[in-house]
């Protein structure tokens, strides 16, 4: 027990200097990982407090001093991101937060030296926590409809759906969105902030049928994320009752790029007759001009 | 993945300029001798086509923004070969058969070397694809590609061309 108490502030050094090595294969199973160096299931997301505190089976004491934690650098900073979201209405996106976040864990407060002082690095988790739980979503609909306990939407409806329960993640930290987006739109940031929104957007599309192979996959996403991006702003701007306005301006867009699709085939269709009847009015004028028999 | 991504989407972009050549070659030979050969081989790479579009969808790859670039260039390198007579056509159908059947041999390599068990079905469908196109460019050589007018700068041309479209595409 002792030896816990001093161990706390030394973690983030440790995590880093003695398991780099661990951190790629680990990336997304902490408690696979656990698993396969003897200890029993390391609890590393789920119980975050405990850790530190009392008898974790996880550690019998028993183990040398490098046995410790196996837990990666990366699932570490993911922990501590994760904790550190719930201070941030108070605290905003910055290392304030993020600070908090580590003391929440039992750590100190200097884990969030690891973390990058503007908070981008929370911003971008928090993203990344959102598109991950909106493709879960997706999948368990998926699977609802194709065990037939669901009715297949229709596309206009889905992508409502989607975009607003994507959205709704938002919410919680309404007031400080603002900021996060700002912050998303400065240089060192925008590569990661634009790879997240892409993936998302692939993502709504892909679940919502689409099987284009050629210029509409790119046409398609780009409408889809115009869309997604306006709804935002508008959103951060609603004080309807539970964004009402919103919603509606969200089915509006999308009622639009449905008319899109079709006004672009009624243009063609209207040009190809056009030219026909340019062509009948042209054969017969021929016809009465006689130009067309041959004598 | 990102292996897998590039071949499928390289893979997919040229069988869709396969296509268009054929096409343009149609367009100007269609009704001569040559018409039905090419036709036939018109069809096999619709095949192709339609079996890389599952592909993309399945394995969820962006095609490659050139499409509509390749759609034309595509179209105007079967109809002007085809319009230098039927021995042009076949000298294009060689040259583009050719580099066709290398990269296809590449990737194989590729696959193979990486996790053939994995990729199982993929190069059981690549292996076939290449079977599919190396037999285009014998019946191209069959059809007396050689006798074309400046073939081998012709083929020098159009290999070159063909070696740009795969750079292009695999990234773009």
């Amino acid at each position: 027990v002792v030896r816990w108490q001093l161990s706390p502030p030394q973690r983030p050094l440790q995590a880093s200097a003695v398991l780099r090595r661990v951190s790629d294969e680990h990336k997304k199973e902490p408690l696979a990982s656990s698993s396969q160096q003897q200890f029993d299931s390391h609890p590393a997301d789920h119980q975050p407090g405990q850790e530190p505190q009392g008898p974790d089976p996880s550690y019998t004491g028993q183990g040398s001093q490098e046995s410790e934690d196996y837990e990666s650098e990366e699932q570490l900073q993911h922990r501590i991101l994760t904790a550190a979201l719930e201070f941030v209405p108070e605290h905003g996106w910055t290392a304030e937060a993020i600070a908090e976040g580590a003391k929440a864990l039992g750590l100190s407060a200097a884990a969030a030296g690891m973390f990058q002082s503007d908070g981008s690095q929370l911003i971008l988790h928090f993203l990344s926590q959102c598109n991950t739980k909106l493709s879960e979503l997706l999948e368990q609909e998926q699977k609802l409809v194709q065990q037939g306990e669901a009715e297949k939407k229709p596309i206009d409806q889905f992508l409502r759906d989607a975009v607003e329960a994507r959205l709704r993640m938002v919410i919680p930290y309404l007031e400080r969105w603002p900021q996060a987006l700002s912050i998303l739109l400065m240089p060192h940031n925008i590569p990661s902030s634009l790879s997240l929104l892409s993936s998302m957007i692939d993502d709504i599309l892909h679940y919502a049928g689409d099987q284009s192979t050629d210029i509409n996959w790119y046409t398609r996403r780009a409408v889809l994320t115009g869309i997604y991006n306006t709804t935002e702003l508008v959103m951060m701007q609603d004080s309807s009752p539970d964004f009402e306005d919103t919603w509606r301006f969200l089915e509006n867009r999308i009622a639009d790029a449905m008319k899109m699709g079709d006004t672009a085939n009624q243009v063609q269709s209207t040009g190809e007759a056009i030219v026909q009847g340019l062509m009948g009015a042209a054969v017969t004028i021929k016809n009465l001009t006689g130009l067309n028999q041959r004598r | 993945k990102a292996v897998i991504d590039r071949i499928i989407r390289v893979d997919h972009a040229g069988e869709f300029g396969a296509n268009r050549i054929y096409a343009g070659q149609m367009a100007v030979l269609g009704r001569s001798s040559a018409g039905p050969v090419i036709q036939q081989m018109w069809n096999q790479e619709k095949d192709h086509l339609k079996k890389f579009n599952e592909l993309m969808v399945a394995y969820r790859v962006r095609p490659t923004i050139l499409l509509p670039f390749w759609n034309v260039a595509g179209f105007v390198l079967g109809a002007g070969s085809a319009l230098l007579g039927k021995k042009g056509a076949m000298a294009c159908t060689v040259a583009v058969e050719e580099s066709i059947s290398d990269h296809y041999n590449s990737q194989i390599r590729t696959l193979v070397e990486g996790d053939p068990e994995k990729y199982k079905e993929l190069l059981q469908i690549i292996k076939q694809f290449r079977d599919d196109e190396r037999e285009h460019h014998d019946i191209g050589l069959e059809h007396d590609a050689e006798a074309a007018p400046a073939y081998s700068v012709l083929k020098t041309a159009i290999q070159l061309g063909c070696k740009a479209a795969i750079f292009l595409s695999e990234r773009i």
